[in-house]
Order: structure tokens, then sequence, then C-alpha cells
């Protein structure tokens, strides 16, 4: 359960009775007009923020319960993060701004050597010591997915990923979700994109902060 | 990308910003502590000596203003219980027709009679920059203050014209920032000359033999050392008691006129002072609190990552004080470079204006960098208040 607050105090359920299980290797995509609350479902899953009631359970952990400290630490274990508008630090460079993930999750050894290998498979390596506002749109969600995977989360979230991006680079990064899920990843997606949608393992919908199972995905 | 570059463009225009705001501190402040050298400068030189001058008026001026202080009177106090030295002196403006309001800044004419030393504690000598200090036997030498040798472009060798006589300058002395800086000491014997030549009263009664006025009793006044172990004040008071026709200064009453009389300045420059950190403080801390807010969505992204409280915390605390450094150097430098510029101007007419002290710049520094630690620190409870998501939101 997740509220918030309008402007003349009433309260706006964004979340209700929400139930989601994505197991290991699955795919699950989420659909949903704007404000339905697809992206609070997220930033509840991610420890982004906290739910006003229910649990979040990681490997059967329940890190919804741990202690500010502790949940940061869980972030940077348990969840990958990818945003719709990149969300890179413009001072870094792309290849700091991945590192910035093994920086947080105390994994330092080796880290340089994983960002690398992935910065080379997405094709922006060369572009490694550019900054931000030198990428392409394309070549930002590339370096934000790298950052997202450095640390080989369980758990990848992705909200609306491709929303930004035209459909090639958007290809580019559904497959590598895509790839997440079949290495053994948990991957909850907001999209709106056909070819997410007719590829998911689990198809949901978010209707008035209610998930429902939705057609259309391949496994549901 | 190392750390410094990337902190200079990360924050380039907060430096900038907390540069200018310290430039303010420390040039106003510089400015309060060239005056308040002066002041202090006055108050040590008063509090190492008993100034005794005649009773009555005359021409002498500074710290010796009085009437005249005849031989009797100087032997009678070399022989006052605790004085340890008696040194006859004339002082006299250098140009009579000169307002004589600002005494502390005006140019004056010391006569010393070299023949005993100098008794001031604080001030035993004056430091000689170029030349020499006067010797006893000297006659038409004069060593000069450093201001008054750069207002009237003289050097060690140079010849200078005083009441008509022509005086070879043998000495310039260290700038001391206070009264001595715009001295021309000389032998005694030659500033009675000066005395007498200015002075026409002076010059009628010694040629008409009214009086019985020998070159000895023309002193202004004489500069009297005490003992060690003797309190100055009550040697001071025991002169006064025993001696006829004489102004005796206690140098605690001395020092305390000296001070009420530049309290203007000093409020002035405490209400300047506290202005500047205020304003300048107030600067910095809200370009620091200002620097972090509007990196609220990167917070927000290494919070997401992982980052905990401490370690944003952490982060956040050091690059406010990395960058509260740059800052606080850059507008150090700043505030120098506008102080030897402006001093580099004024030498001509032998002021200064600037006084970079040590305390002064360590002070600005430390100033700086606490405030900026506690404007960052402010900041960055307000910012691990938010979850990640509102961080991340807001911050958009």
């Amino acid at each position: 359960m997740k509220s918030y607050r309008a402007p003349d105090g009433a309260a706006i359920q964004v979340l209700d009775g929400v139930d989601l299980s994505v197991p290991p290797g699955c795919l699950a995509v989420v659909l949903g007009a704007s404000g339905s609350g697809k992206s609070t479902l997220l930033n509840v899953i991610g420890l982004l923020e906290d739910a006003d009631e229910g649990d979040v359970i990681v490997n059967g952990e329940r890190v919804s319960a741990l202690s500010r400290s502790a949940k940061s630490r869980a972030r940077g274990r348990y969840f990958g993060f990818v945003f719709q508008s990149f969300l890179l630090l413009p001072s870094l460079t792309a290849l700091d701004n991945v590192l910035l993930a093994a920086r947080y999750a105390d994994r330092g050894l080796d880290a340089r050597r994983r960002a690398h290998q992935l910065l080379g498979r997405f094709g922006v390596l060369e572009r490694q010591a550019h900054f931000p506002p030198q990428l392409s749109g394309g070549e930002q969600q590339r370096v934000a997915f790298c950052r997202a995977v450095l640390n080989d989360p369980p758990v990848l979230l992705a909200d609306e990923p491709t929303g930004n991006l035209d459909d090639a680079n958007g290809r580019v990064i559904l497959d590598a979700l895509r790839e997440r899920a079949r290495a053994g990843a948990a991957v909850v997606m907001v999209s709106h994109r056909p070819e997410a949608v007719s590829s998911a393992d689990a198809l949901y919908r978010m209707r008035e902060g209610r998930l429902e199972p939705a057609s259309g995905g391949g496994v549901s | 990308m190392s750390a410094a570059a990337r902190i200079l463009r990360e924050y380039g225009f907060t430096i900038a910003g907390i540069a200018i705001g310290v430039a303010g501190i420390v040039a106003l402040g510089a400015m309060g502590e060239r005056i308040v050298r002066f002041i202090e400068g006055g108050d040590r030189f008063v509090l190492g000596q008993i100034s005794v001058a005649g009773r009555g008026m005359g021409m002498g001026t500074g710290f010796t203003a009085g009437g005249m202080l005849p031989a009797s009177a100087i032997r009678a106090i070399a022989g006052v219980p605790g004085v340890s030295g008696v040194q006859a002196q004339v002082m006299l403006p250098l140009n009579p027709s000169t307002s004589q309001f600002m005494t502390l800044t005006q140019e004056l004419v010391l006569g010393l009679d070299l023949s005993v030393p100098t008794p001031n504690r604080q001030y035993p000598t004056l430091p000689v920059r170029a030349g020499r200090a006067l010797r006893r036997g000297d006659r038409r030498v004069a060593v000069v203050g450093a201001s008054f040798a750069a207002s009237h472009g003289l050097h060690v060798g140079d010849r200078l014209l005083l009441e008509g006589d022509s005086y070879e300058v043998v000495g310039v002395l260290e700038r001391t920032l206070t009264a001595p800086d715009r001295f021309v000491i000389v032998p005694i014997e030659d500033a009675r000359r000066q005395w007498i030549a200015k002075d026409r009263l002076l010059r009628t009664v010694i040629a008409s033999g009214a009086a019985a006025v020998d070159a000895a009793d023309l002193n202004t006044g004489a500069a009297v050392g005490w003992r060690d172990g003797e309190d100055p004040d009550a040697v001071a008071r025991r002169i006064a008691a025993r001696v006829e026709g004489v102004n005796v200064q206690l140098p605690s009453e001395l020092s305390a006129l000296l001070r009420s009389s530049t309290a203007f300045f000093s409020a002035l420059l405490a209400g300047l002072g506290v202005l500047a950190f205020v304003i300048g403080g107030l600067s910095l801390a809200n370009t620091i609190a200002a620097a972090v807010f509007e990196r609220l969505r990167d917070f927000g992204v290494k919070r997401a990552l992982g980052a905990t409280d401490w370690r944003l915390g952490r982060e956040v605390l050091a690059e406010a004080l990395a960058v509260t450094l740059s800052g606080g150097a850059v507008g150090v430098a700043l505030a120098m470079l506008l102080g030897v510029t402006v001093d580099r101007w004024a030498a001509r007419t032998g002021q200064q204006l600037f006084l970079f002290s040590g305390r002064l710049l360590g002070g600005s520094v430390v100033f700086s960098v606490l405030l900026g630690a506690a404007a960052a620190a402010y900041a960055t409870l307000r910012v691990v208040r938010l979850s990640p998501a509102e961080a991340i939101r807001r911050g958009a």
C-alpha cells in the first residue's frame, strides 16, 4: 500500500494491495496509464521509497524492514536501476558513471575491467572518457544500463527505459534486458513498446493503483 | 579524471562565488589590520616609556607636547628613585602651518640626545632598512621613516632641507606601520636649531637675554625609563611629586588616552569587520548550501546506487571543504592582488592601506572552512532526509 498527500491534504492511493512476485530469470512488464502508479511500484520494490504497508522480499530477505543504512546497502547489493531519463551524473565521464555503482556496493575489485567489458559490449567504450552531455540519448542509456548491471544485481528495475530512445536504441536496451533475465535476474520493466510486450515473460497492468495480470505476454 | 579537475568542473562557479566573498572579507580585514597595527604600535610605544614634558604650551608636539623642559628638570628626573635613564628629546611638527589635529599622522621631527641610550622598553632602537642609525657625535644627518622617505622620494645619501639647513639622509627605517614611519630623526642639537628657527618668540627671548636659557634647556620633553621591577605608573607619580614644572604622562593613562582618541576608528573597524564577516559569511554559506541543493538529483542517484547517509554525508562534506578551501585560497589571492596593486599606487604618497597579517589570512580561511562545513552539513542533513526517489524527483 502506498499513498501520497494531495496539496489539499487528501490521501491519494497510488498502490492498493499490489502483490507481485517475479522469479529469477523472469522479465515482467508492467503497463498502465500515466499516473497509474507504475513508477511508484518500481520505487517501492527498489527501496527508493517506502510503502505505507506491505513488504518487499528479495531472496527471502524482508528488505523493506531494514534500517535506513541497511536499505542503502541492500539497494547496492540487490538492485540495478534503468531510468527513462538515464540519470547519469553530468560531472562524471561515462566510465566513472559506470564505476559509481561499484563504489557504493564496495565492489572495487575488477570493477574497472568489467566496466570496460560492458562499455565495449554496448558499443560505447570509445566514449568512456566523454561526459553525458557529449553523448547521444542512446549512448547515455547504454552507459546507464552498464551502470545498472555492473554489480550483476539479482533484480533489475527499468522505468520506461526506452521512452527517450529511437527504435534502434530502444531495441538494444530491450535485448539487453531480456538477456539479463535469461542470465537469471528478475527483471521488472515499465514500458509501452510493443516489442517489450511481445517478449515479456509476465505482463501486468496497473489501474488506479491495482496490479492486474494482462494478456499478450509470453509466459504469464 | 582527477578529483581536483572534477571539483573544478563541478563547482567552478561555486568556487568563484566563494572567492569573491572571501576576497571581500580579507580585503576589508586587511584595511582594518593596517589601522589596528597603527594603533597598537602607538600603544606599545607609550607603554614602553614615561613621557615627560615641560609644563605649559609650546612648539612641542606628539607624545612630549608641552612647554620647555630645562636641563635642570632632566637632571632632577634622573635622580628620582626607580628611574633608570632619561633621554632629552625635541619633537616638532615638520611643517607648523599644517593643521595638527591629526597628530598621529603628521610628519614630525624628532631630535634625540644621542649621548644616552633610548630608554623606551618596547623600542630601544628602531629597525633600519637601509643605511645606518644615528650615532653619538652626528650632526646635520637624518634617519627618516619609511613613509616619509617614500613620499619625499628620499634614499640614503640624499639631501634633505630642514629650516634652511641641508641634512644628509644616512638611514631609512623599516616600515613600522605606526608613527615613526613619518618621522625625521635628527641629533637633538640639530633639532634645537630647527626649533629656534621655527619659533619666533623663542628667538626673541633668547636674543633679549631676558631668560637664562641654555642650549641644553631646549627640550620639548624627555623619555624616561624605569628600573626592573618598578611599577611605571608609580615611578611617573613619583616624578610628578618630586620634580617641579613638569607634565608627566602615566604610561597607562597615555595608553588609555590613545585608545580613547582612536575609539571611533576602532569602533568603525569593528563594525566593518563584523559586516564583512556577516555578509561574506552569509554569501559563502548560501553558495555552499545552494551548490549542495543544486545536486539533489545526483545525490538521489547515488543513494539509489547504494550510498548510505553516512557515506553520502562524508562525500558532500569533503567536497564542500575542498570547494571552500579552493574558493578561500583564490579569494585570499584576489584580495592580496588588490591590496598590492592599491598599495603600489598609494606608496607614491608614502601610504600603505592594507596589512595582510598571518592572523587575518589564517582566521579568514578557518572561518570560511568552518562556515562552509556547517552550511554543507546543514544542506546534507536536509538532503539525506529525503528518500532517493524524492531527491531524484525534486532534483529533476
